[in-house]
């Protein structure tokens, strides 16, 4: 049987990290999973990638990945499948002082 | 001609840099730099065109090294930070040291977890060493209250000595290629062995170029009224080595405390140290009433220095890195406190006074004339 076409989504970056895209404020590449989309980046955007992801691969501790309106977390965390037209949100977590 | 002098003030809001011209008179603020990031460590390289460094730590976003080619005016990232390779398993916490090393070009990082990494090209690429990163006691240390970081890092030709908070001291003598636990006298207090191996909270180490086999030591004191297995321990806070570290001494005796953290030496004169001694339960100044305390003979006898500090009331801490001295003929010295206050010490520490009040809180202090 065919595979079926990869989705494409949409990662939205905040602030911080638009220094890291060219200034791009979101970026619509092809992923079935957060992983895969983690993986893109890393591929595409090395900069932007070593501001999501420690070297072990990790997402950082204090970052928050959203799928749509959920956090990854309640989801299957990297493992969480990505449909066509999906928001994937990165954002702080909030914390600090 | 050299003719300004310059300081690195890292915060846990960004990095600001402070000059004046020679008589010290006044200071001009710029920053910060790397704003809202913590940064724990600062360089003033003045080996050519003075460069200016920074670790910009960022909870969220990870390890940056930032670098001024224009005395601090601005700063930008490197091209790289430090990392480690994929396949170790360890990920960068924090920056905690950056020193020159042999070559014009080259930069040591001590970083937490405990490990030394190394750049050959003023800090746009790095290498870790793994003499010291993978030696078989570093997936033994444990972090201290700070975490478990490399804090100090000090060459003397091919002789390197490393401060390890927890680890110790370990000391390379052929140019970081191999290190070796050297610890003999230094005390720790937490643990049922005394005198261990391996392990002790370093807290900061310095020497002077004149003297390379002598090395002073603030280590984590405060443990003579320690009950435990083992027995007090009384005196084991500030130490000294003679022998380039392989053994060390108390020089503890007529301080208020032996806990403290950040330990100096002059610059013209290996014999006159200074540390900022502290409440072991608090770690804030005794009594209320801070001092700088120094010793012009080696660490026989100490002399309390307090002349225009606040005499009550007061209760900061002076972080590891937070007090350095300049070059000058008749030195300052200069500390930062965790309440931000930034103060000079006119004429080796014997005359205080406030230069800027409400910085965030300091972590660094770096001094340089250039």
């Amino acid at each position: 049987m065919a595979l079926s076409p990869t989705p494409t989504i949409t990662v939205y970056l905040p602030g911080p990290l638009r220094a890291y895209s060219g200034g791009a404020t979101q970026l619509v590449i092809p992923a079935r999973t957060v992983r895969a989309a983690l993986a893109h980046l890393e591929q595409s955007q090395a900069a932007l990638y070593r501001n999501i992801c420690d070297e072990t691969g990790a997402v950082r501790r204090h970052l928050n990945i959203f799928v749509n309106a959920d956090n990854m977390r309640d989801l299957s965390g990297v493992d969480t499948p990505l449909a066509a037209g999906d928001e994937v949100t990165i954002v702080p977590a909030v914390s600090g002082g | 001609m050299a003719d300004r002098v310059m300081l690195t003030i890292g915060t846990k809001k960004g990095v600001f840099v402070a000059d004046a011209a020679k008589p010290r008179r006044s200071f001009a603020l710029c920053g910060p730099f790397g704003p809202g990031v913590p940064v724990y460590s600062t360089l003033i390289d003045v080996r050519r065109t003075p460069r200016l460094y920074a670790s910009s730590c960022n909870p969220f976003f990870g390890m940056k090294i930032l670098r001024s080619t224009n005395m601090g005016k601005s700063f930008a990232e490197t091209k790289s930070a430090p990392a480690f390779p994929k396949d170790d398993g360890r990920a960068l916490v924090n920056i905690w040291s950056l020193e020159t090393g042999n070559d014009k070009r080259e930069l040591w990082c001590g970083v937490e977890p405990a490990s030394l990494f190394r750049s050959r090209d003023g800090g746009d690429s790095w290498e870790m060493v793994p003499g010291i990163s993978n030696h078989e006691h570093a997936r033994k240390w444990q972090p201290g209250n700070g975490g478990l970081c490399m804090h100090t890092i000090i060459r003397d030709g091919n002789r390197v000595h490393l401060g390890i908070s927890t680890g110790g001291h370990y000391l390379s003598e052929d140019g970081g290629q191999t290190f070796t636990a050297a610890n003999q006298g230094v005390g720790a207090g937490f643990s049922p062995d005394p005198y261990p191996e391996f392990g002790q909270c370093v807290h900061k180490i310095a020497r002077h170029d004149d003297a390379p086999g002598r090395l002073y030591m603030q280590n984590h004191g405060g443990w003579a009224d320690w009950s435990g297995p083992g027995g007090p321990r009384p005196d084991i806070g500030v130490l000294r080595s003679d022998d380039y570290g392989r053994s060390w001494r108390s020089i503890a005796k007529g301080l208020p405390s032996d806990f403290g953290f950040p330990i100096v030496v002059h610059p013209h004169d290996a014999d006159t140290v200074y540390v900022m001694p502290l409440e072991p339960a608090t770690r804030t100044c005794p009594g209320g009433a801070p001092a700088v305390w120094r010793s012009e003979n080696g660490g026989d006898s100490w002399t309390r220095l307090a002349r225009g500090l606040p005499k009550k009331q007061t209760y900061f801490t002076v972080l590891r890195d937070a007090m350095d001295v300049d070059q000058l003929k008749t030195p300052a010295l200069y500390f930062g406190t965790t309440t931000g206050q930034l103060w000079i010490g006119r004429e080796g520490g014997e005359r205080w006074e406030c230069l800027f009040d409400s910085l965030p809180l300091i972590h660094n202090v770096k001094v340089a004339v250039v």
